[in-house]
């Protein structure tokens, strides 16, 4: 369902993405790995939409190119990244943000978008399941959230938007093994055959937590090897240098 | 060269109509000869040197002075809360409701009553020499108002008079609590000059909120001047809420002269077209273990241009003294203008004082971020533009009033 056919990034004139080729089935989950500087970040922004990268290829997603579309709009068809490092925005009040959020996603599907009484119902069941404190949501979006939380609120904003395609941009940076548990449970959970994953990561950990389908290894902007969940521990084993020019 | 031929004429009839004391009476007059030594403010002066004022005041070369009749507060202002009013219509009082023993809400009569010290400040003896009107409020010793006191400070669409001078007072007593919510609304499209000059005392631990509020203002040319003087551990928290406003200086003068006083000063201003809007502080820490804290946000859009002059002074004695200042502006456009001049003059040597100035447009991450959870840009920006004055509303201590601002805030 997600077809990525010779997708080239690049900014300012240095290539970082060099024609990768991937399709990703419905309810599928998918790993990338690969070392520093292999372009696991930029195919996370250029899927989602981040501005200032020159792309080429396309990006076929609900019979979209979602080259063609902005990050809100992709957001709005079912794209989801879930960042490596959350932002912080003082002011701006994590609840109010989230209803921002699902409501704009819920407008733009045609649905009626959900009054705060609602929402509140829906956000309370979701944030216990996260062990997520009330409190934090009252608190301005990822401000003096620990590294945990910040993950976990990202968590919680996929399982309320609800999206179909998933990308993973190193959630597991900067968790603890509780965290890490929590997070990925939360990730199993939304499992499901209408949900596709795109998990990006330089360790094999995760996937203990998350199996996937399938194993990539990204090196120098192009997928050189695919396999399954066994090829990330043949990684972790050996590392990338035998796939690294 | 300014010609104030024509307002020293209006000066000669306003003090023949005026019914006072002989005292007043010079008091005016020397306030008047005062203000033309050095006429009005230019930019040559380091403390008008931003000021909107020093351009458009060059436009008042005479003042007319006719009552308006019969105007009243339209409903659509009035706050729907519990509140004492005090209603203000062009200039004129014309009701207070006050039915608690404890305090007073008085017509400022007694303008003498303010501290009559020449200043070197031309506009505000401008306003020692031509002020009429105001308010005049008294706490009694121990007594903490019920409610919050509304000023209603309108300007209907055609106000006669073409310059107001206001003069308030405003006294705590020892132990005394108040909360006072200035509500400035500016409908005319004349132009018209405004100056009020409000003295706060605020006796032994006795603690004043003042919320302030203006907004649309397209025209008139205001100065507003508040100085207060603080005993030991009185507290004052000022906030002051300015919405397309043009030509306006809030100036504040607080002097923290009994020990364990304290100062919050939080102001934002949100800003259009070519509207220029300056705020000026200066805070004396004249007595040892004072506090004080100035939060000032700007954000400006299309043409427009803000000031901030923020100073903190540290008087020899007043040791262990705890003063803070940060201004942040977000400049929306390559047109507009912001002016920021963060000052610390310290004479004490055991002190804490920080300050910190910075301007800049929205932060692109935090907008991808936005717009990668469906939020459009445009409302991803206006998410992040009222997050960022959230940020001094935030300030205010009283919930009620926090509320109030945050939907005003909402509703822009």
């Amino acid at each position: 369902m997600i077809e990525i056919k010779n997708l080239k990034a690049s900014v300012e004139d240095k290539e970082i993405l060099k024609g990768l080729n991937l399709s990703i089935g419905k309810g599928e989950v998918h790993a990338i790995m690969g070392p520093n500087g292999s372009g696991k970040s930029t195919l996370s922004y250029a899927l989602s939409g981040k501005e200032g990268y020159h792309l080429e290829g396309e990006v076929i997603f609900n019979k979209k190119n979602l080259l063609e579309l902005n990050a809100e709009e992709r957001a709005q068809q079912g794209v989801f990244l879930a960042f490596q490092y959350p932002i912080e925005i003082p002011g701006v009040f994590t609840n109010n943000f989230l209803r921002t959020s699902l409501n704009s996603i819920r407008k733009a599907n045609g649905q009626k978008e959900l009054n705060a009484v609602e929402f509140l119902k829906i956000v309370k069941e979701k944030s216990a399941e996260l062990k997520i404190d009330p409190e934090m949501l009252a608190r301005p979006l990822n401000v003096g959230f620990s590294g945990g939380e910040k993950k976990r609120n990202e968590i919680l904003q996929m399982s309320l938007l609800e999206p179909s395609f998933v990308i993973m941009d190193e959630t597991d940076s900067g968790l603890d093994i509780d965290a890490l548990k929590i997070v990925s449970n939360g990730v199993n959970t939304l499992r499901s055959q209408d949900r596709s994953f795109l998990i990006i990561t330089h360790y094999q950990r995760l996937l203990n937590y998350i199996k996937p389908d399938f194993v990539h290894v990204l090196s120098d902007g192009k997928i050189v090897k695919t396999g399954d969940w066994k090829l990330a521990l043949e990684l972790e084993n050996d590392g990338y240098g035998k796939f690294v020019n | 060269m300014q010609d104030y031929n024509n307002i020293k004429v209006n000066f000669d009839h306003f003090i023949q109509s005026l019914k006072t004391t002989t005292d007043d009476l010079e008091f005016r007059k020397k306030s008047f000869n005062h203000f033309l030594q050095k006429g009005y403010p230019v930019t040559k002066d380091e403390n008008w040197k931003y000021s909107p004022l020093t351009k458009d005041l060059k436009k008042f070369t005479k003042f007319d002075f006719v009552k308006n009749q019969s105007d009243t507060l339209p409903n659509e202002v009035k706050e729907l809360y519990d509140h004492y009013s005090i209603v203000f219509v062009d200039g004129s009082l014309i009701s207070s409701d006050i039915n608690e023993t404890g305090f007073s809400i008085k017509k400022n009569n007694s303008f003498l009553k303010s501290v009559k010290k020449e200043g070197d400040n031309p506009i505000l003896n401008l306003n020692n020499a031509f002020a009429e009107t105001g308010y005049l409020i008294e706490i009694e010793q121990g007594y903490s108002v019920s409610k919050p006191i509304v000023i209603y400070n309108y300007f209907s669409k055609n106000p006669h008079s073409s310059f107001f001078s206001f003069k308030n007072f405003i006294l705590l007593n020892e132990e005394s609590k108040a909360l006072i919510f200035e509500k400035n609304i500016y409908l005319s499209d004349r132009e018209y000059l405004i100056t009020s000059n409000t003295e706060v005392f605020l006796g032994k631990n006795s603690e004043l909120k003042k919320y302030n509020l203006n907004y649309n203002n397209k025209y008139s040319t205001i100065f507003n001047y508040i100085k207060a003087n603080l005993d030991m551990l009185a507290s004052f928290e000022c906030f002051t809420f300015s919405h397309d406003i043009n030509s306006c200086r809030d100036e504040l003068i607080i002097n923290l002269n009994g020990k364990d006083s304290f100062a919050s000063i939080n102001a934002l201003q949100l800003q259009h077209s070519n509207f220029v809007h300056e705020i000026k502080l200066q805070i004396n820490h004249n007595e040892e273990f004072t506090k004080s804290s100035q939060f000032v946000k700007s954000v400006l859009h299309e043409n427009s241009t803000a000031v901030f002059q923020g100073k903190i002074f540290v008087d020899s004695k007043a040791q262990k003294t705890d003063g803070y200042q940060l201004s942040r502006a977000l400049l929306l456009s390559d047109n507009v203008k912001f002016f920021s001049k963060p000052e610390l003059e310290i004479y004490a040597d055991d002190v804490k004082c920080s300050h910190g100035s910075s301007s800049g447009s929205i932060d692109n991450e935090s907008i991808f971020y936005l717009r990668s959870r469906g939020i459009d840009e445009k409302s991803a920006k206006q998410l992040m533009i009222n997050g960022f004055l959230a940020e001094v509303i935030d300030k205010i201590s009283n919930k009620q009033f926090r509320d109030i601002f945050i939907n005003r805030l909402g509703g822009i």
